[in-house]
């Protein structure tokens, strides 16, 4: 699914150069749940982003479902973005003047399906996340949990090959958190791919892989025992 | 349809998100467009041709026939004398000749003579007039010939304010408390600018509202009220003489307008004006040099030397209070992108392209140049009806036509969408990650 070679990441500003990632090699395959951890200034949220093509890579290569990303158009990557990523942000990124049902619906737009077309998937999303009754609610309506479970359901809605999920439980408490979690799980279980960076160790337990990044270099292993769906 | 109805929607929330700012914004903008509009309006009024069917074949003529001895004056004057146009006249090449001077009277009806007089505009001129400068008729006709007669044309404005209706062919009118029979009531008709009195400097002014002979006005002592010239004009100022001094001095105010159809017309014409000068020195008349005119009325202010500076001072000025309007409101725009820059990066991040994003941004020039086209238009009226206090001049000016707003429209949406594009352009290029990380 994600085939990584080699990729290096330097920041530059006038006075210095910082290697945020260092010829790094990853390799996940579809169906994963891998939880990427590290400590602040690691390069975590950065992999995420080249991974997610928000943000270019300056060496190395990068294979997405097999195709390299490397010297595609604005359109070409924004397609990309929008067929095979689904994103979800530590702080939801919803937008607050719409509605939960104008929040999910606002990528299919972009992917150019028909009205009827984005209702179904936009229900359909809702049902998942278990907040189809309130499809006409505002963000700022719902509480933190029910805000991210809305940010997945755009994020799955059009039914993405892979999830990049940014700490989506950061801004969460323990019992939303785990909420969470669980959808995450749920979706994984129906084939999906994830990719989640996270800073909370048993979290990062319940991903049935582990790569811890540090200074910019991998060091991918599964140091725990991923834990049954559920506990 | 439906992707423009969604990023008109978008649009509005975004304006209703910082409501200020973007009333700040298209404020500045459209005051600079109003203020612009005002003056394009009067440009455009003064620089049409006011009568394209036929512009190419109006020609102003003028001798320079003026008494005295001056070997180095070759400019005409501006206006002309009764016996130059009766010398110019009845050439056989024109296919139609008036000469006229505007004047003015108090007028009102013989049923209401207890009535105080209204002040009206005159044209005091011959029959073809109407035909030179295709003024429609809506009652009756012209005069038959260029004879004394105490007959008018009125405007259909004239007819409906002394008579209340348009019927009136075959009413009486006192003049400065003279009686004449209304013969013709035109149709709405305007001429703007009315390049047939730009000596004067009145061609911005409406047209007039009523028509009366030349032969007339000469026999009663009417004169023109923008510029008379007398030369060695031998005059007791006896009333009584007028009209016969008049006829036969250098007592000029005259403008003589022919309609020449084709070049070899007007080729013929100065040919004629050549040797009628040529005869006129033979006579031991004439002692200035030969400096025939014969000026285009598309070329009349330049010759005229009518052209308005101070229309041009104003055109500079709102030219470039226009620029620092776009320029002002362009950073304000900026400013308010900059604060939307968290949703334009969401919205990359959630595939669109930039060309998907810059048509929202075209649904926010939209919905910009529909307010702000509006407001400019607001604040046009509010110019011009300044510049015509200013300038009273111009007060026929003030109008705009269906062309003229749609011109107008689609400037707007060009200015609009320039205050747009730096702020757009930004904000499409760049970084994404940094506005999503929260």
């Amino acid at each position: 699914m994600i085939k990584i070679n080699n990729l290096s990441k330097i920041f530059r500003t006038d006075l210095i150069e910082t290697h945020a990632l260092r010829q790094i090699n990853l390799q996940v395959n579809e169906g994963e749940f891998a939880a990427l951890t590290g400590p602040s200034g690691s390069g975590k949220s950065t992999l995420l982003n080249v991974l997610g093509t928000l943000e270019s890579f300056d060496q190395g290569d990068y294979l997405l479902d097999g195709r390299s990303v490397k010297g595609l158009s604005d359109r070409e990557l924004s397609a990309l973005r929008n067929e095979k990523i689904g994103f979800i942000f530590q702080g939801f990124n919803l937008i607050k003047d719409f509605s939960l049902f104008d929040n999910i619906e606002l990528p299919l737009r972009y992917r150019g399906f028909s009205s009827t077309e984005r209702k179904r998937r936009v229900e359909q999303a809702l049902e998942t996340v278990g907040l189809a009754a309130r499809r006409d609610y505002h963000p700022s309506q719902l509480s933190g949990g029910q805000q991210q479970r809305v940010a997945i359901a755009r994020a799955i809605a059009g039914e993405p090959r892979i999830l990049l999920a940014d700490e989506p439980t950061g801004n969460l408490d323990s019992l939303m958190a785990r909420q969470v979690m669980e959808l995450l799980e749920k979706i994984n279980q129906q084939g999906c791919t994830i990719l989640m960076v996270t800073h909370d160790p048993d979290q990062a337990r319940r991903a049935n892989r582990h790569i811890q990044i540090v200074d910019g270099q991998l060091n991918d292993s599964s140091m725990y025992e991923p834990l049954a769906a559920g506990a | 349809m439906e992707t423009l109805i969604h990023n008109l929607k978008l649009s509005w929330h975004s304006i209703q998100r910082a409501p200020l700012p973007y009333a700040l914004t298209l404020l500045i903008l459209s005051l600079g467009l109003g203020t612009f509009f005002s003056n394009a309006t009067l440009y455009y009024w003064m620089n049409r041709d006011p009568i394209p069917e036929k512009s190419q074949t109006l020609f102003m003529a003028r001798l320079n026939s003026l008494p005295g001895d001056c070997t180095d004056c070759f400019e005409p004057p501006r206006v002309i004398s009764y016996m130059d146009v009766q010398k110019m006249s009845g050439s056989g090449i024109t296919s139609a000749e008036a000469a006229m001077f505007s004047s003015n009277a108090y007028a009102k009806t013989l049923e209401n003579q207890q009535a105080t007089p209204s002040q009206v505009e005159l044209r005091v001129t011959q029959r073809d007039f109407f035909k030179l400068f295709n003024v429609p008729f809506l009652q009756g006709e012209t005069w038959p010939d260029n004879k004394a007669r105490m007959e008018v044309v009125i405007s259909k404005n004239t007819a409906i304010k002394f008579f209340s209706r348009t019927d009136v062919v075959g009413q009486d009118m006192l003049l400065d408390d003279k009686l004449y029979k209304v013969i013709g009531v035109l149709d709405d008709w305007s001429m703007l600018p009315r390049l047939y009195d730009v000596n004067g400097r009145r061609s911005a002014e409406p047209a007039e509202d009523i028509y009366i002979p030349l032969e007339t006005a000469y026999d009663l002592a009417i004169q023109s009220n923008t510029q008379n010239s007398f030369t060695d004009v031998d005059w007791d100022g006896n009333m009584a003489t007028y009209p016969q001094m008049a006829r036969t001095n250098f007592a000029n105010m005259l403008q003589f307008w022919v309609q020449l159809d084709s070049p070899e017309k007007v080729q013929q014409y100065q040919q004629f004006l050549k040797n009628l000068v040529q005869d006129e020195k033979a006579a031991g008349r004439h002692p200035r040099p030969e400096g025939n005119k014969l000026d285009n009325i598309l070329d009349i202010q330049k010759a005229m030397r009518a052209t308005n500076d101070q229309l041009d001072a104003f055109a500079l000025v709102a030219s470039l209070f226009l620029l620092v309007c776009v320029v002002n409101a362009s950073h304000l725009s900026l400013n308010r992108y900059m604060a939307n820059q968290y949703e334009f990066s969401l919205r990359r991040a959630l595939g669109a392209s930039r060309w998907q994003l810059q048509s929202q941004i075209m649904a926010d020039v939209l919905l910009s140049s529909v307010l702000a086209f509006a407001a400019a238009l607001v604040f046009a009226q509010l110019g011009l009806w300044t510049i015509n206090s200013l300038l009273p001049g111009t007060r026929a000016l003030a109008s705009w036509d269906w062309q003229m707003l749609g011109v107008m429209a689609l400037f707007v949406v060009l200015v609009s969408y320039l205050v747009t594009l730096y702020p757009a352009l930004k904000t499409s290029f760049s970084p994404l990650n940094q506005q999503l990380k929260q």
